[in-house]
């Protein structure tokens, strides 16, 4: 899953680099990448969903691979941009969703496919999609289109614990980073951009970037912890 | 002074039970308080299970999550959002029993909330939960509307939290009495040490307050109770508290009564069981006693006692009387011995005055005793004739030698005076009270059947059979004993007398019987006969 992540990254970064040398409109000239690296300010301990269905959920599952994976680095203040249409997933894996967030651009479809031996129940109520794919079990899949921007929060009818976030853009610069927090946006247009990095709980930390011609802007997010309660 | 020992038992056994009585409730509060706690601390985690449970619903979470995500993603809410929150919130305020069902935002602020005491948790309020990543917790939260105790259950996607579903039940009166109920205790419920909620007097609660204790036994109010803590949460106390004094009355009641009628039972029985013992004892007493009465009176020394057997000591005193009397009959039959030696001698003394009456009455005796033998008469009959026929002319003591030896005829006034004789005899023998028996020989040998003899000239049947026997022995003594006048007649001569003159002067019977009795009546030369009769009869 985290390679089709990865794919999906390489996918969306050939796709801008296709349109950046078919060059519509801006030049390389009037593009430069922004890239950086998302930390979390103390390790967010992964723990084990409290469930009163006491199943035997394994551990290793709920650990998330990294709490960087759950972030979504993107530009605020994007125009409005027509991107290609993107095929991203999100399995129903020992009683979660893998991976837990996903981006993708407005038209995309996202398939659940359903890895455990058990029903599972896909169902949204976010004004962005509503939908509720019914339950279905072992290797069955059903897709959802995302025609509008927004965030849509994805559960589980059947077991309350399981969320997951489709974050739909209506332009192609945002980016989840790779296990390591780095990331790269490339082809931004010149000028001052409203940078956003996202995280289902620790918030979203906005900062300015001046994207100049001719070199990579580098920018570092810390995300915030809220004191822990 | 029974009655004095029996009231100091009594104070005793009182004060004794008192104090074991009340050590008793005390016991059986604390047990009954262990009970309780133990139920309630089930009963706390039940709720808190199910508070759990509630917490699980996919569709409040799902929608209470894409609310607060979407407002932060875009800035807007959604109010369909909010209003599936609330519906489901209100949906699931139907299965507690709590006043209120609310969720919590992670701020701590109310969200929304359902339940009867849901005006009361205004949503936008504060409400303070205890932190931690504990998934259920249980607190007193203050709401300007007042404490409630409460009851939540974190709503979390595996480690994000998204708030926190919260049952509270309010500290009031009806809390207060349905843990009363439930405990059987009374229930004070204090906040900030202000009462807001009891069930017991309100002088009790404020002297609780007042007296800061948690737990133990203190006074309140002039009565000692059982305090135990049952909730200090936050500012909030919920305590339990029973009057030990109250618990302890009735059941010392109780205990004094059962006590007072096993007393009283006691009394009884023992009132009832010493009549019967006395009876038991006193009855063959009131016989012995009686039949000693009767002995004394009839003078029967002779007769011995039974032994009745009913107790030894009863036993040990017939015996010892029965030892008494047969003394005291061997001392009587001595003292009657030496009287009859003492008459013997004189009636020997008596006949010695006249020579020819010498050993006239121990003849007398014999006769009249071999007669009565012949006659078939008792025993004590012959006893009675044996000495009455010894006795039978001492009244002759008081008639002069000169008329006794007189040998010749007598004269009218002297036969007079001899004719007195019976009647000085029986007035000697009647000083002796034991010769009672001898009285009618003595009086009346000298009777005749045809009633002409003397003194009364009784008639035949209404002489005594003892005098008529002594009458014909006294006769036939008298003709076979020599006379100053006369020489002794021959048996047989006496006997042809004795025969001629029976049925007017003597006894028929008697003189049968004696001629019956001499073997050798008709062989005279006998000598047993004249050794029995102490003389030639020839």
């Amino acid at each position: 899953m985290s390679i089709g992540a990865r794919n999906f990254v390489l996918l969306a970064a050939a796709v801008l680099g296709l349109m950046a040398t078919s060059g519509t409109r801006p030049t390389a000239q009037e593009r430069s990448s922004v890239r950086g690296r998302v930390s979390i300010g103390i390790p967010v301990t992964a723990r084990r969903a409290t469930s009163t269905y006491s199943r035997n959920v394994p551990t290793v599952a709920l650990a998330p691979e990294s709490e960087l994976r759950h972030v979504v680095v993107y530009l605020k203040d994007a125009p409005r941009t027509p991107a290609p249409v993107m095929h991203a997933e999100i399995r129903q894996r020992n009683e979660n969703f893998v991976p837990r967030v996903v981006a993708v651009t407005v038209g995309s479809t996202v398939d659940f496919p359903n890895d455990d031996p058990i029903y599972h129940n896909v169902f949204s109520l976010s004004r962005t999609k509503t939908f509720d794919l019914g339950r279905f079990p072992k290797g069955k899949s059903r897709g959802e289109r995302f025609d509008k921007p927004g965030v849509v929060k994805v559960f589980c009818q059947i077991h309350s614990h399981m969320s997951a976030t489709v974050m739909v853009f209506d332009h192609p610069w945002f980016v989840v980073p790779d296990e390591g927090g780095t990331f790269e946006l490339p082809n931004v247009p010149i000028g001052t951009h409203q940078i956003t990095a996202w995280h289902e709980r620790l918030g979203d930390t906005t900062m300015d970037v001046r994207v100049e011609p001719g070199r990579p802007e580098t920018i570092d997010f810390v995300l915030p912890v809220p004191a822990q309660q | 002074m029974v009655a004095v020992i029996l009231t100091v038992v009594f104070v005793v056994i009182t004060l004794d039970a008192r104090d074991r009585v009340r050590a008793a409730e005390t016991d059986k509060l604390r047990v009954s308080e262990n009970v309780f706690s133990a139920l309630e601390t089930k009963r706390q985690q039940d709720q808190v299970a199910a508070m759990t449970t509630l917490a699980e619903n996919p569709t409040l979470k799902a929608a209470l999550d894409t609310y607060f995500t979407e407002r932060r993603f875009s800035g807007s809410s959604d109010e369909q959002l909010r209003a599936t929150v609330m519906g489901q919130t209100a949906k699931l305020a139907m299965q507690t029993p709590a006043d209120v069902l609310a969720v919590v935002q992670t701020d701590g602020k109310i969200f929304t909330s359902a339940g009867p005491a849901a005006g009361r948790w205004p949503a936008g309020t504060q409400v303070d939960i205890p932190g931690g990543t504990q998934p259920a917790f249980q607190s007193v939260a203050m709401l300007p509307a007042g404490a409630f105790r409460v009851t939540g259950a974190r709503l979390t996607f595996g480690d994000r939290p998204i708030g926190a579903l919260v049952a509270g039940t309010s500290l009031d009166a009806n809390y207060a009495q349905e843990l009363s109920n439930l405990s059987t205790a009374g229930v004070v419920i204090t906040v900030n040490e202000s009462v807001v909620a009891r069930t017991v007097p309100e002088e009790v609660a404020r002297d609780l307050v007042a007296s800061r204790a948690s737990a133990g036994t203190v006074t309140l109010n002039n009565e000692e109770y059982a305090i135990r803590p049952m909730l200090f949460s936050g500012p909030a106390r919920i305590f339990m508290l029973t009057s030990v004094d109250a618990a302890a009355r009735a059941a010392t009641r109780d205990a004094l009564f059962a006590l007072a009628t096993i007393a009283f039972g006691g009394i009884l029985l023992a009132a009832v069981g010493s009549f019967w013992l006395a009876r038991l004892v006193s009855e063959p007493v009131n016989r012995l006693s009686g039949e000693i009465a009767t002995m004394t009176a009839g003078r029967e020394f002779d007769r011995t006692l039974e032994p009745s057997g009913t107790s030894r000591e009863l036993d040990s005193l017939t015996t010892a009387f029965n030892d008494l009397m047969r003394s005291l009959a061997a001392a009587q039959a001595e003292t009657r011995s030496a009287y009859v030696g003492a008459i013997r001698a004189l009636a020997a003394a008596l006949d010695a005055r006249d020579p020819y009456t010498a050993g006239h009455s121990e003849r007398v005796s014999t006769l009249s005793v071999m007669i009565g033998r012949t006659m078939n008469l008792p025993a004590a009959d012959i006893e009675v004739l044996r000495l009455g026929a010894l006795l039978h002319d001492i009244g002759k003591i008081g008639i002069s030698d000169q008329i006794l030896r007189k040998t010749g005829s007598l004269t009218a006034e002297e036969f007079e005076q001899i004719k007195r004789h019976p009647g000085l005899g029986a007035r000697i023998l009647r000083q002796v009270p034991f010769l009672a028996p001898h009285l009618p020989i003595v009086e009346l040998h000298h009777e005749r059947p045809d009633g002409r003899g003397y003194p009364f000239g009784l008639r035949a049947e209404d002489i005594p059979l003892a005098a008529r026997i002594v009458h014909v022995a006294d006769a036939f003594d008298a003709m076979t004993s020599a006379r100053a006048y006369r020489a002794a007649l021959a048996a047989a001569v006496a006997f042809a007398e004795l025969e001629r003159f029976s049925g007017t002067q003597f006894d028929p019977a008697c003189v049968e019987a004696l001629l019956a009795a001499m073997p050798s009546s008709h062989d005279i030369e006998e000598p047993a006969l004249a050794q029995l009769l102490g003389r030639q009869l020839v």
